[in-house]
């Protein structure tokens, strides 16, 4: 057996061990890397981002999806429900899925952590598990009042008596839905709901499903979608360039202004910001430890905490005209006299992204290796093809 | 009779929620939708799961009565649905509860490691199947290498034109052959809805006819 004929024979186990390394290791070591944005991804951040603030839009998030297409679409959802809790946007949440109920209190929990501030009722409202037969009625229903529709959320509250529900009434406030699932299910939203009530929809799903959803796109009747992992890592980057961005001076709780609209901290998408060259050191997934101000943003910064500018100069170290901090270097003690929301805002300011909010792009890594390598799996199969073709040609 | 009634029933039903989705007037908006149908479709769906569940049981019971083939696996369906219904009823559902924890640790993990064998299955078809045998096989092959390519950062690093290669081909090529696929499902669908409005198609009742 000559090595052409070895390699169109080659035992598939050695493909499953290759495989299995070429996720593995860039699991385990991440490294950095971009990830360009889709015009999809854009435009459902865009229009999400819209609602910044404001109290009478909203977003409705579906979980219809169980366990199995997790890895791909739990990403999308935690990097959304981030992005409306940096930006102040009401989210509402449900699953036709038994399956999804959980997902979604995981989902609301692994974000929650980092937001101590936001409240289940008033910021976000999970209605929970409604039974898929019920889903058209549900869908039709809010479009004429979501507190009829959906009687009572997940935790037995009387949705017409929430303070999340106050300025929202039907689709016209709640004006995008956002479906996530490993399977075309975002369609029923878009023929109930779209053309009746003129509901915006868009889609997060599984990178096989991707393809089924362009002619929606492409027709307007979807504002935007996330595909697969890339799509989530995607949405990471940009909630990570706009929403979570701070500059050192801005508060970090959004005042609320006069008309019941909070400010929106964090910035506005821009394209031209997206080429900078300076964004790099705001999506780095590897582990930022230092915090480093130019001495007009220093001095923004410390203003805030006027009573902990000892501790700051302290720990500042000068270098190259910037200033620096490193925050692994700050004691037990030290950070206790500093208080949770000044040494919060400073490893802010390092830019480090916490895993959970950098997974997807850790798994775009793994993906990246693993695309190459099949790619030069089909290359290697054909160039052995054609040789072995062309030798049993020239025998006859 | 009995293939009499529920043909009827489906004729009528059918009937009744065409004219729902053409014929915007009350009686058809909310008398009969929000009045008649939503409630009954509310107190219909707990039967629903409730009829899961018995047949289910049922199912799984005279499987190990009868010792049907792999008879021994419907004792961990007994296990897993007693075992998560108890953790759900008794700790409740949030996050610190034994549901939630079996959830994390045991249903996601599982689920996700079924989902995740298919790349395993991909790369493996990939390299023994993808063969440029014929001119649309190399098209379909390039434009797959090309997707693939733009799909990850260290492929956007060869060439920065790749994206938007990329994008044109599920755009243009893509799209075409999705709506044309469509197109036909739509139309099937369309027509054997009416065969079976009309009672033409009655494969549904069971029987040979």
């Amino acid at each position: 057996m000559n090595i052409f004929e070895r390699i169109q024979k080659l035992d598939r186990r050695w493909i499953y061990i290759v495989v299995a390394l070429a996720i593995i290791l860039p699991l385990a070591i991440p490294f950095n890397s971009d990830d360009v944005t889709s015009p999809p991804t854009e435009n459902l951040y865009q229009f999400i981002d819209a609602m910044a603030g404001r109290q009478d839009r909203a977003v409705l998030m579906s979980f219809y999806h169980d366990a199995s297409t997790m890895p791909e679409l739990f990403p999308m959802e935690v990097a959304i429900i981030r992005h409306c809790f940096e930006r102040n946007i009401k989210v509402f949440m449900l699953t036709w899925f038994p399956q999804g109920a959980p997902i979604i209190d995981y989902a609301i929990n692994t974000v929650k952590e980092e937001y101590p501030n936001i409240k289940s009722g008033v910021d976000y409202c999970n209605f929970g598990y409604i039974p898929a037969a019920l889903a058209l009625p549900t869908i039709l229903g809010m479009g004429d009042n979501i507190a009829t529709a959906v009687k009572t959320d997940a935790e037995g509250r009387k949705v017409e008596n929430l303070e999340i529900i106050k300025g929202v009434t039907n689709y016209s406030e709640m004006n995008l839905v956002v479906e996530f699932s490993g399977s075309s299910a975002g369609g029923t939203w878009l023929f109930y709901a779209r053309p009746k009530f003129g509901l915006n929809i868009a889609v997060g799903v599984t990178a096989v499903m991707a393809a089924d959803e362009y002619p929606y796109l492409q027709s307007g009747q979807m504002i935007g979608m996330l595909a697969g992992l890339k799509g989530a890592a995607e949405y990471e980057k940009l909630v990570d360039v706009f929403a979570a961005y701070r500059e050192p001076g801005d508060p970090t709780e959004a005042p609320r202004m006069e008309n019941g609209n909070r400010k929106a901290l964090g910035r506005s998408f821009s394209s031209d910001i997206l080429r900078e060259e300076s964004i790099k050191e705001l999506i780095n997934i590897t582990t930022q430890t230092t915090a480093s101000f130019s001495p007009t943003e220093y001095q923004e910064f410390i203003a805030k905490y006027p009573d902990k500018t000892a501790i700051f100069d302290n720990l500042k170290l000068e270098k190259d005209g910037k200033i620096e901090i490193d925050v692994t270097k700050i004691s037990d003690a030290e950070a206790e006299e500093l208080g949770h929301t000044a040494h919060a805002d400073l490893k802010r300011m390092t830019h480090n992204i916490i895993y959970k909010f950098k997974v997807a792009r850790i798994g775009m890594n793994a993906q990246s290796v693993a695309h190459i390598m099949i790619i030069v799996f089909i290359i290697l199969g054909n160039i052995g093809y054609f040789i072995q073709k062309a030798r049993q040609a020239k025998q006859q | 009779m009995k293939k009499t009634i529920p043909l009827i029933i489906v004729i009528v039903g059918g009937i009744i929620f065409l004219l729902w989705v053409f014929v915007p007037h009350k009686i058809m908006a909310d008398d009969f939708y929000y009045e008649f149908f939503t409630p009954w479709a509310r107190a219909m769906a707990p039967f629903a799961a409730l009829l899961g569940v018995m047949s289910l049981s049922m199912m799984h019971t005279a499987k190990i009565k009868r010792r049907a083939p792999k008879w021994q696996y419907s004792y961990f369906f007994f296990a897993g649905f007693i075992i998560t219904t108890l953790a759900g009823f008794i700790g409740g559902t949030q996050k610190g509860g034994i549901f939630m924890w079996m959830f994390e640790n045991m249903a996601m993990p599982m689920s996700a490691t079924m989902f995740s064998l298919l790349a395993f299955y991909m790369a493996s078809a990939a390299y023994k199947a993808f063969r440029a045998r014929s001119v649309e096989a190399t098209v379909l092959l390039l434009a797959a290498i090309i997707v693939m390519l733009a799909q990850v950062p260290m492929g956007v690093k060869i060439s920065k034109h790749l994206p938007t290669i990329s994008q044109w081909i599920l755009d243009v090529p893509n799209l075409a052959s999705k709506r044309g696929i469509m197109l036909g499902v739509g139309l099937g669908s369309v027509a054997t809805t009416l065969k079976i409005m009309l009672g033409i198609e009655r494969s549904y009742l069971g029987g040979g006819e």
